[in-house]
């Protein structure tokens, strides 16, 4: 993977909430018009290299580049721009509630298009069906189950027909049953019009499925990038208790600590 | 504790209500600025107009009686001890026109509908509303709080005016219908005493009134949890008592700096 196919350029990118530091010197790219995946388990930092991504949080100069320039440069009108080219799709939708889905999918291409009323019905019927909720059109967001509350935030994300897709947390919250349709419908998303689509999931099962490159994160820090194939043979300790879902060993430092616990007890009390 | 981690504290205390401060000036200026940005506000201005103003009228009607009413008691059984019953039409008006329409239905708004306002816009930000809106190119302030500046600066003098023209009507419904007061001596007493500067007084205040109660519901729902970190419906609960505590007192406070100036 050349960093003249990427898209998005990650270089040395430090992040901080307060004085603590949540993100070190990530350095990954994401290629164009494939699914790039962020893994992690929580905590590790991921959603706040999401929200850096999506412009919700001030990004220092000269760690991140995207299409090719320096978004810790950009003022508000190049945001406006960029915005104007994603979509993102929120962990849980983040449909407005007192709109109608069809409404929620006709607000972006209200604003920024002057496409007529009829046009814009049309294509928000198409995006409807094209995440299989034909005929919800009218429905409010609370008449809407959790699955379909998330494939109207991705019809409302893709209303546009943004370059890059960003989804957070595609699975969490799902049934397997949901979760794999959605999944289905990113990888299409993919062939069909050619987006670049960026993931952040701890589902194991669903990062393998839909990603063509991923990086697996704990505690702000990359422990391995890649292929899916990569990421399956990564030897890192961390990793592979990450891949084979074990408990972090720090549990065997609470047996230790419970043992210390007991043992003060009981010379107090003696 | 030591001397200076109090006065540490103290500093840091400072420091963190100077940031607000600064911080809600640039939310003013932003929802400013939002009146030129997309999309087009006319239909979200109507929807906000009923909402604030429409579905305060009965509290509003319910409440400018009552004060009117106790006036009219009030202001009865001490003018008659003086013998001057001719001028509780003009007392009740006044006391009406000058302070207590505004302020009172100004807290009636803030507690119906500021709250509402705050908790709304609160619930927006933790479900990740206002970040989606970002996301999709729409400025945040001028598609929520633009449009509700507007609603009320056109709502709380409409309410302030319907709530005096109420008050009046419930004071004569006591003092006169009921406790026998000369009904030409109320109205008389009213056309004689109230001059158009008790008149503008009463909108400039409930023009302030509103700049200040939507201001506060408005900023303190689009931060609810943005300091905190944490996000939640309580989140939502403390900015929504914060807001209309901050805005009852607030009203308070510029009722009196107002009258100050204008007497």
């Amino acid at each position: 993977m050349a960093f003249s196919d990427s898209i998005i350029v990650v270089r040395n990118l430090d992040s901080y909430y307060g004085t603590r530091q949540i993100l070190h010197s990530l350095s990954f790219h994401i290629p164009a018009h494939q699914i790039f995946v962020i893994m992690g388990v929580s905590g590790s930092g991921k959603t706040t290299l999401f929200r850096h991504l999506i412009g919700l949080k001030p990004t220092p100069p000269g760690s991140v580049w995207i299409y090719g320039e320096d978004i810790g440069s950009w003022k508000s009108g190049d945001w406006h721009k960029y915005w104007q080219r994603i979509g993102v799709l929120f962990q849980n939708g983040a449909l407005f509630s007192s709109m109608t889905v069809a409404e929620n999918i006709t607000l972006p291409l209200a604003v920024h298009t002057n496409l007529p009323r009829e046009i814009i019905t049309i294509m928000v019927e198409m995006k409807l069906h094209m995440v299989g909720l034909s005929g919800f059109a009218n429905y409010m967001p609370a008449q809407l189950s959790g699955g379909m509350r998330k494939r109207a935030g991705l019809a409302r994300a893709i209303a546009m027909d943004p370059e890059i897709l960003f989804v957070d947390e595609p699975s969490s919250g799902l049934d397997p049953i949901t979760a794999a349709g959605l999944d289905d419908l990113l990888l299409s998303l993919k062939e069909a019009l050619g987006m670049t689509v960026v993931v952040v999931t701890h589902e194991l099962e669903s990062a393998f499925k839909i990603g063509d490159y991923m990086i697996v994160m704990d505690r702000g820090r990359i422990l391995v990038s890649g292929t899916p194939d990569d990421v399956r043979k990564s030897n890192d300790r961390r990793v592979r208790q990450f891949l084979e879902r074990r408990a972090d060993e720090s549990g065997q430092d609470l047996e230790a600590y419970l043992e210390r616990l007991c043992t003060v007890r009981s010379r107090v009390k003696s | 504790m030591t001397i200076t981690n109090v006065i540490a504290h103290l500093g840091s205390w400072g420091l963190g209500k100077i940031f607000g401060l600064g911080r809600m000036g640039v939310f003013l200026l932003q929802a400013v600025s939002g009146l030129w940005k997309p999309p087009g506000k006319f239909l979200a201005i109507v929807k906000h107009i009923y909402f604030i103003g429409h579905r305060s009228l009965f509290v509003i009607c319910f409440t400018g009686a009552f004060s009117g009413m106790v006036l009219g008691l009030q202001g009865y059984y001490t003018l008659s001890k003086f013998g001057s019953e001719g001028l509780l039409g003009a007392a009740v008006a006044l006391s009406l026109i000058r302070e207590l329409g505004p302020v009172l239905s100004a807290l009636m708004v803030t507690g119906r509908a500021g709250s509402a306002i705050c908790a709304e816009i609160g619930i927006m930000r933790i479900e990740e509303q206002i970040d989606a809106l970002r996301c999709m190119a729409i400025d945040p302030h001028g598609y929520l709080v633009t449009p509700r500046f507007i609603a009320g600066f056109v709502c709380f003098p409409l309410l302030t005016s319907i709530f005096d023209v109420i008050g009046i009507l419930g004071g004569y419904a006591i003092g006169v219908m009921l406790l026998g007061a000369n009904p030409g001596a109320y109205w008389d007493g009213i056309y004689k005493s109230v001059a158009w500067e008790d008149v503008s007084m009463g909108y400039v205040k409930s023009l302030v009134f509103a700049l200040l109660t939507i201001w506060i519901c408005t900023y303190k729902g689009y931060y609810a949890g943005v300091d905190s970190g944490s996000m939640g419906p309580e989140d939502v609960s403390k900015a929504t008592t914060e807001a209309v505590v901050l805005s009852s007192v607030s009203i308070l406070v510029a009722d009196y700096v107002i009258t100050s100036i204008m007497l």
